[in-house]
């Protein structure tokens, strides 16, 4: 059930620079809770680039969230904001740090993937 | 009413400081959308109080003189009570109890208190609540909760003397001496789980020595530093002052924005941030107070759209229409974690970062934020022409909870033909596309300025020149002389006559040989009130002069027009509205509502309010500050301030001292020498008010 958030936090990971992430640098811990354990990933975020790893460590900023609520994130059904108001998602940390990722959560169901950033792109050779 | 309010916390009482069921106006306690006491109500031994005064001293502070009710004037009362309250992360509040007896005597002091923990959108639509509550009494202190999943918010009372508490309240059996004194302090603390809104205690005790420095010590800091403004017409120093009172009530901190603040769009309903309120303020603000432009900037930056989502009439780069906090929010039954159904805030946020930099030079946030400008000019190309047309048009996606209308004319039937009839979606508004062209113009600019991409600017340019050669061709309505309303589905003109020109001289689209025309129709009888430019002509089929968008005078739409005017060169008709505007001004004490009324000046003398519940309202509240801009004419140029007056004649003289911004600090100085028509009242001559 749970290869949805698995896929997500891998796939962070060998994309190169994120620009959704605007340049930040910062290290992120998720906390999946399942039952009484807790699945711990972490983030190291420098410039835009995103390195994944599975375990635990120390970090800036911790998000946390039951498996069940993360799955719902990665596979777009539920919105990260909404979340956080519903404490169903909690952060430790930098608040902004919520802003950020949430934007690497796809699409809401049944939407189609944005058409991409065609005219942002910079015309300078 | 009495209303008080510290960021988005609010209270809203009686005059006597109770908080109970009222038909005219939600009262309570609120905080981040959400009611966390719907039931606040004072009583000595079972006789509820008279109001004898009541204060609300600043913004965020009231004081209350009550005494018991006996029913009959002609038995002096033996007690009186003060109630002072200050609100932040809930309330604190002091009561104090005075004898006026020279006997002692035993008294019994009741609060009854209760919660329904309401989100603002239950209250206006009477929604049932869908979770359950709890109430108990722990450690002294009496504690409402609300639950529904892991929803969870949180009332905590509790008081310095002690106590009897039970679930509907607080009882103090209290020893009264002769011509004696007693005081509680009780404090009253919201809190709410995640995005750090909880608090453990309220942010002011007794004497306000927990106050954390940002309230009142600051909004003296923050009248120091705005300019001083000197004037030998005292209405004008009193609005002047008054706006700056209440741009520092209107400043929000978003949880994000690391302590910093934005405006608000309007005091106490909309405490939260609006794309386009929040960029139109602090456009209106720039001169006096820039950083709230820059936290506009970072945070709307911060939510801008990254991908399609039809519930929020969400798209990549797209900027946020509202944010909302409560319990409908969170369970996404509203679109609002934030909702994006404006088409305005995206262009207009490209021409807040320009104009903030043309101020401030402050280069490294417009290079931090390029990425930003760059996906909202993308927006404007990629996802907001609907009709592929070339035109920023708009028709919502989300057909429940969404709006029809998302220029700022946002009522149902604001956009409609000369005849009265409405259009189909998509709509095109004239402004829309002035706001696509300077966005344009600016992030040019920028681009060769700061972000050093020469080959980007030359292809914005290139664009905004056609997009102008096209807009002064389908908009123009030739035989009326003047910009048409709207484009509709089929491309073809919806020809109503609106103020909505006087934004297209502001964006700079008008082409100088059709600017007259504009003018004429702006100053003329149908459109102009004696006190401003109204929203819809006189004439038009659905012209109403008290219809919120049909008529009636806004203020922040004319500080606006007569920035256009002046950018046209018309110094007399834009020292015209300021004039209007600022007679209105001083009949509403200062304070400017959201709009009022488009009769003819001539026919009332008086400006009639607009019912609305929110006041001070932003962007009302922003339009003498931008007045007083167009007035002495002060525009950024290089390095410089350029000050170029033309003010009215009954103002005189006209200093603004220490303007802050690239240059360091200016003064502008100007005489007033235009002669407007219709002058303004007498100063002593008193508006009777009914609110």
């Amino acid at each position: 059930m749970e290869d949805a958030t698995v896929a997500f936090l891998e796939g962070l990971s060998g994309r190169g620079v994120e620009p959704l992430l605007g340049g930040l640098t910062a290290k992120v811990r998720i906390d999946l809770e399942d039952g009484d354990a807790t699945d711990h990933w972490l983030l190291d975020v420098r410039r835009g680039v995103i390195d994944v790893a599975h375990g635990d460590g120390e970090a800036d900023s911790t998000l946390r969230a039951d498996r069940a609520t993360f799955e719902e994130l990665a596979t777009g059904r539920t919105n990260a904001m909404a979340a956080a108001l519903r404490g169903a998602l909690r952060i430790e940390g930098d608040l902004r740090i919520l802003v950020l990722i949430q934007r690497l959560f796809p699409a809401p169901v049944g939407m189609p993937k944005a058409a991409g950033n065609r005219s942002v792109g910079r015309s300078r050779s | 009413m009495v209303r008080i309010l510290d960021g988005n916390t609010f209270v809203v009482s009686d005059e006597r400081g109770d908080i109970e069921p009222s038909t005219t106006e939600p009262t309570g306690l609120f905080s981040y959308d959400t009611r966390f006491l719907s039931s606040w109500v004072l009583s000595i031994d079972g006789l509820r109080l008279n109001a004898l005064s009541t204060y609300d001293l600043q913004y965020f502070e009231a004081r209350f003189f009550l005494v018991p009710a006996t029913g009959t004037l002609y038995i002096d009362p033996k007690v009186s009570v003060i109630r002072e309250r200050a609100v932040g992360d809930g309330f604190h509040e002091e009561l104090t109890i005075l004898s006026h007896s020279d006997r002692a005597a035993d008294i019994v002091v009741r609060i009854d208190a209760g919660c329904d923990f309401a989100d603002l959108f239950e209250i206006k639509d009477a929604l049932p609540k869908l979770g359950t509550y709890d109430t108990r009494v722990a450690d002294g202190r009496l504690v409402f909760s609300y639950e529904r999943e892991t929803f969870r918010r949180e009332t905590t009372i509790s008081s310095s003397a002690p106590a009897v508490i039970d679930e509907r309240g607080l009882v103090f059996n209290v020893r009264l001496e002769a011509h004696g004194s007693w005081t509680t302090d009780i404090s009253v603390v919201t809190s709410h789980v995640g995005l750090g809104m909880g608090a453990t205690g309220t942010k002011y005790g007794r004497g306000k020595r927990l106050a954390r420095p940002n309230m009142e010590q600051s909004l003296e800091q923050w009248v120091a530093d705005a300019p001083r403004l000197e004037c030998g017409w005292e209405p004008l120093r009193a609005t002047y002052r008054r706006s700056l009172i209440d741009l520092a009530a209107l400043r929000f901190s978003p949880p994000i924005a690391g302590g910093r603040s934005l405006p608000a769009a309007g005091l106490p309903w909309f405490m939260t941030m609006f794309g386009r309120d929040s960029i139109f303020t602090s456009i209106q603000a720039l001169p006096f107070a820039s950083e709230l432009a820059a936290t506009t900037l970072r945070v709307l930056g911060d939510w801008q759209g990254t991908r399609l989502d039809d519930f929020r009439d969400e798209d990549p780069g797209r900027i946020l229409h509202e944010m909302r906090y409560g319990e409908m929010a969170a369970f996404e039954e509203r679109p609002h974690t934030p909702y994006y159904g404006s088409v305005d805030a995206t262009p207009l946020y490209v021409i807040l970062l320009d104009e903030y930099e043309r101020w401030t030079g402050d280069r490294a946030l417009v290079r931090e934020l390029e990425r930003e400008a760059r996906a909202a000019i993308a927006w404007i190309d990629d996802y907001a022409d609907l009709m592929g047309n070339g035109y920023i048009s708009y028709k919502r996606r989300n057909e429940q909870a969404g709006l029809e209308n998302q220029s700022w004319k946002d009522s149902a039937n604001s956009i409609s033909y000369s005849d009265g009839r409405l259009p189909g979606f998509p709509r095109a508004t004239c402004e829309l596309q002035g706001y696509a062209y300077d966005a344009k113009v600016r992030a040019a600019r920028l681009a060769r300025l700061v972000w050093k991409d020469p080959a980007y600017a030359d292809r914005l340019e290139a664009e905004a020149a056609d997009l102008k050669r096209r807009f002064n061709r389908d908009f123009w309505h030739t035989d009326g002389g003047y910009f048409v309303l709207a484009l509709d589905a089929d491309g073809s003109q919806v020809d109503a006559l609106a103020s909505n020109i006087g934004l297209l001289l502001w964006s700079g689209i008008v082409d100088v040989s059709k600017a007259k025309s504009i003018v004429d129709h702006l100053m003329g009888p149908r459109l102009w009130s004696g006190w401003g430019v109204r929203t819809l002509a006189e004439g038009e089929g659905r012209y109403n002069p008290v219809g919120y968008h049909l008529g009636t005078v806004w203020p922040f739409d004319n500080s606006f027009i007569a920035w256009g005017l002046r950018r046209y060169g018309f110094k007399a008709e834009a020292a015209r509205i300021a004039a209007g505007i600022l007679d209105a001004a001083e009949l509403f004490d200062g304070r400017l509502p959201e709009a009022f009324a488009g009769y003819e000046r001539s026919q009332t003398r008086y400006p009639v309010r607009y019912p609305t519940a929110c006041s001070p309202q932003a962007w009302s509240t922003g339009a003498p500050l931008l007045l007083l801009r167009t007035m002495l004419g002060l525009e950024p140029i290089g390095e410089h301030l350029v000050v170029d007056p033309a003010m009215p004649a009954s103002i005189e003289h006209l200093e603004l001292l220490d303007i802050p911004g690239r240059w360091g600090r200016i003064d502008a100085i100007g005489r007033g020498r235009i002669d407007v028509a219709g002058g303004r009242m007498p100063s002593t001559s008193r508006r009777r008010t009914s609110s």
